[in-house]
């Protein structure tokens, strides 16, 4: 693929993201709403992708897509949907809030609007081809060796937090069982 | 690198806001916590281009914890939410009490 189409993809994959997060916070149906943000996930994970990021977009299609997902699909079979869908969807206050998104994209956009100049920019600059040795970025064995290298107490932590995620189920459905 | 990571970085910017706005916004509790799914995602796509820019695969280790974190929150919360094992008392057209579902 020539750089045009690659650019051509992402330029793509960008719009679909933002419309689909659009169409995912503003729509009635709280399915529909679901099914959006289940598109605007795979534009991600194809953005991932174009990013050399292969092992996160793999991850972003099997978690998010698959796992959160469909646990959120669940709950919303269980609520009382035409219920859901005859009420207003947005609070009296909506204008407050998008304002207050306006707020932080414009913010986060003035943040960077300044030319970069990280610490590592010069160590490392963003023209650097990819070394001749080694894995390239994004691959499977660069990221492992990140993350059972440097990384490997926030790995344990994470692993701690999984953790307490199951324990806190299983005692939540017991209370309820027990009650 | 395809794209200037500025771009990048100012996709990030508008999926952030869209969340915020959404989470704010919305009034069922489930379609806000799908807002907060949105800035999570937001906030991967930033890590994503910023180790992309930088060369460096911290970033993308970054945003793997971010999604683990995202996955470990979802189990409990909607089980605190009561609605897994109360479907079966109630007929599959009773009406659940409102406020539990609704911030009003």
């Amino acid at each position: 693929m020539t750089l045009l189409t690659v650019q051509a993809v992402f330029y793509y994959m960008a719009a679909a993201s933002v419309t689909s997060a659009i169409l995912a916070v503003t729509r009635k149906n709280p399915v529909h709403s679901m099914l959006w943000v289940l598109a605007l996930f795979l534009h991600v994970a194809g953005i991932f992708l174009l990013l050399g990021a292969e092992f996160l977009a793999a991850v972003q299609v099997i978690v998010y897509g698959g796992a959160i997902l469909i646990f959120y699909l669940f709950v919303l079979m269980l609520l009382d949907l035409p219920g859901e869908e005859a009420g207003p969807r947005f609070g009296a206050h909506w204008p407050l809030a998008a304002a207050a998104g306006l707020g932080f994209a414009a913010l986060i956009w003035l943040a960077q609007i300044e030319p970069l100049d990280l610490a590592g920019a010069e160590a490392a600059p963003a023209a650097a081809p990819m070394a001749a040795e080694g894995p390239p970025l994004g691959s499977l064995s660069q990221v492992g060796t990140a993350l059972f290298g440097p990384f490997a107490l926030p790995f344990e932590i994470a692993s701690l937090v999984l953790l307490a995620a199951i324990v806190s189920a299983v005692v939540l459905a017991r209370r309820r069982a027990a009650s | 690198m395809i794209v200037p990571v500025e771009v990048v970085l100012g996709l990030s910017a508008v999926l952030f806001g869209i969340g915020v706005f959404g989470f704010l916004a919305r009034r069922n509790i489930i379609l806000m916590l799908i807002s907060v799914e949105v800035m999570l995602n937001a906030v991967n796509l930033s890590l994503a281009g910023f180790s992309r820019h930088l060369n460096d695969p911290s970033g993308q280790v970054l945003a793997l914890f971010v999604i683990a974190v995202a996955a470990a929150e979802v189990g409990p919360r909607s089980l605190r939410r009561g609605s897994l094992d109360l479907l079966p008392t109630r007929g599959p057209t009773g009406r659940r009490s409102d406020s539990v579902f609704h911030i009003r």
